[in-house]
């Protein structure tokens, strides 16, 4: 009975197991710092529309938008989760506004508002904005933080193969079978890469909702006192569920589905709940380790 | 030691109660230099609510406003309530707390808010013994606001002011004086509110609450939801040319209006008082 390729199968699966951890160690360094963005950066001068499309993407955006625009009594809903306009367009209305509202009036569903041609060409400025700003991870960096997923990709087509010889061959392959359900896990998150905000822009968000405390939804904030901005904010720093705080059935009646704001919340879980977050980047790779401990042998 | 309560907060001016809803909004005003938090909601461990310690480090003076020690109460006070009164006191550094002339539980029933005393000697003796069980616990003195009562107990023995300065005489604490309520009380039994104001002892008046009101079936009721109306404004005029009260605050705790309603009111409760703005 002689080895696959030659190589005994603790042996292989040693360094298998090794190969996977270098990768992911290796991916979060380079995420790191792919990601840092600017030293310096500053949120402050934001609108509260901004700061949502950084903490939690263009549908949070959206929902900043709307939080603001109800409050000033702008929107409100009609039959079948549609917009409805109900007032006027309040002061130094953003083109984000501007779109909500002739959405509003055109009777547009509000969970379809995300394909809309105003909306979207509303957050494409929203993007440039803040990418210009250094405030964005950019599609480049992006693709060239998704390399690693590919290395992984391929790592795991050698396991792969050999877990194929090893059937056909009759070995005993349940280690290697568990490392590489492990590895295609791994490889999934590598190639997911759909951070947002860099690194420093993470941490000025994480400064600014310090400063917007009152805004969080368990202080049940007057935002009829905040305003239209107040309204927006909290949605931007706090994430959808302040947009039920604003009107618990404007809310539901659009459908407005949990997007939790980046930083915000219970960590880990809400950066995987709102996708924006790649694990690696903060060194915790779901499953880097999952087959270590020396207990792969085959 | 009246004299001492009354100057403890003395020449603070226009403040607003801190309500977490509102909590923005005050830590937004430029000239505030004192508030008042609800004593319940400030715990000796634990941290203080959200924005009140920013509050506190710009020098704010914040008084822990007690609505749960049940003062007029029968029974003696509950001693882990005082407790946690003193305790609010210390950590708020503040150099008073408040009070109720009033009691909200009964043989062991929460009446869930304040209700009014019956004016006789019997409730003023229960109310001072109560209260000197408090000022040997706390720290700083206490100031005792008399509520806003829809109607008069059928055995009253003495009558509002009397109540009132007999209270404060025995106990040497301060007044809390609502005036709202004194317009709200005059309004309901069909009195002139000045009369009130001319018997009750001013130089006692450790602060002033302000608030708004509505009329709800022929009678006014103190809401603390709606604007302050220009009558109560104008109280606070008359009041402050018989006696300056050492601060005027207003008490706003719930339908909360866009934020320049607020400022507006809090203007016009500096412009009735002739104190400067603090809203800029």
């Amino acid at each position: 009975m002689t080895n696959t390729w030659g190589i005994p199968g603790t042996t292989f699966l040693a360094y298998y197991i090794g190969t996977m951890a270098a990768i992911v160690v290796l991916a979060a360094i380079h995420r790191r710092i792919l990601f840092r963005g600017p030293r310096d950066v500053h949120v402050d001068n934001l609108n509260p529309q901004q700061v949502a499309y950084l903490s939690g993407g263009e549908r949070l955006a959206v929902y900043a938008a709307m939080g603001g625009l109800r409050t000033a009594g702008t929107i409100g809903t009609g039959p079948g989760g549609t917009l409805v306009e109900t007032g006027p367009l309040p002061p130094g209305a953003t083109a984000l506004d501007n779109a909500l509202d002739n959405a509003a009036r055109r009777g547009v569903r509000a969970r379809e508002l995300h394909d809309d041609f105003m909306v979207v060409s509303a957050l494409d400025q929203i993007r440039d904005g803040l990418e210009r700003l250094g405030l964005t991870v950019s599609p480049a960096q992006r693709r060239e933080a998704r390399i690693w997923g590919f290395v992984a990709g391929a790592v795991t087509l050698i396991g792969a193969a050999r877990l194929v010889i090893g059937v056909a061959n009759d070995k005993p392959v349940g280690y290697l079978f568990v490392c590489l359900v492990v590895s295609v896990v791994i490889t999934i998150a590598l190639l997911r890469v759909k951070r947002r905000a860099t690194n420093s822009a993470v941490r000025a968000l994480r400064t600014l909702r310090r400063s917007h405390d009152h805004l969080k939804p368990s202080q049940s904030p007057a935002y009829a006192t905040y305003g239209v901005a107040g309204s927006a904010m909290g949605v931007a720093l706090f994430g959808s569920a302040s947009l039920y705080a604003i009107d618990p059935a404007f809310a539901a009646e659009a459908e407005v589905t949990r997007v939790a704001a980046y930083g915000y919340g219970d960590g880990g879980a809400t950066a995987g709940a709102t996708g924006s977050a790649s694990g690696c980047s903060t060194g915790s790779c779901g499953g880097g380790g999952g087959c270590g401990g020396g207990g792969c042998g085959g | 030691m009246a004299e001492a309560v009354a100057n403890a907060v003395s020449g603070y001016g226009v403040g607003i109660g801190w309500r977490p809803e509102i909590a923005g909004f005050v830590a937004g005003l430029p000239g505030l230099r004192f508030t008042e938090v609800v004593a319940e909601s400030v715990h000796a461990d634990g941290d203080l609510p959200a924005g009140l310690a920013a509050l506190l480090d710009r020098g704010v003076t914040v008084v822990p406003h007690g609505v749960r020690l049940s003062l007029g109460g029968a029974d003696p006070v509950e001693p882990a309530r005082v407790r946690q009164l003193a305790a609010a006191a210390e950590r708020l550094h503040a150099p008073l707390v408040s009070e109720h002339i009033a009691f909200v539980r009964a043989a062991g029933i929460e009446a869930g808010h304040l209700l009014p005393l019956p004016r006789s000697w019997e409730a003023v003796d229960a109310m001072v013994a109560n209260v000197k069980r408090v000022q040997a616990e706390l720290p700083v003195p206490i100031a005792l606001e008399p509520i806003a009562a829809l109607f008069d107990w059928p055995d009253d023995e003495l009558d509002e002011a009397r109540f009132i300065t007999e209270i404060l005489d025995r106990t040497g604490a301060g007044l809390l004086l609502d005036i709202a309520n004194v317009y709200a009380n005059a309004r309901n039994r069909g009195t002139d509110p000045l009369t009130l104001l001319d018997s009750l002892p001013l130089d006692r008046v450790a602060y002033v609450h302000v608030a708004g009101g509505a009329e709800h079936g022929g009678l006014y009721h103190d809401t603390h939801t709606s604007p302050v109306p220009q009558p109560v404004l104008d109280l606070v005029t008359e009041l402050c040319a018989r006696h300056r009260p050492p601060a005027l605050l207003l008490e706003r705790d719930g339908d909360y209006p866009p934020a320049r309603a607020l400022t507006a009111e809090l203007d016009a409760i500096a412009a009735a008082a002739g104190s400067p703005r603090v809203t800029a």
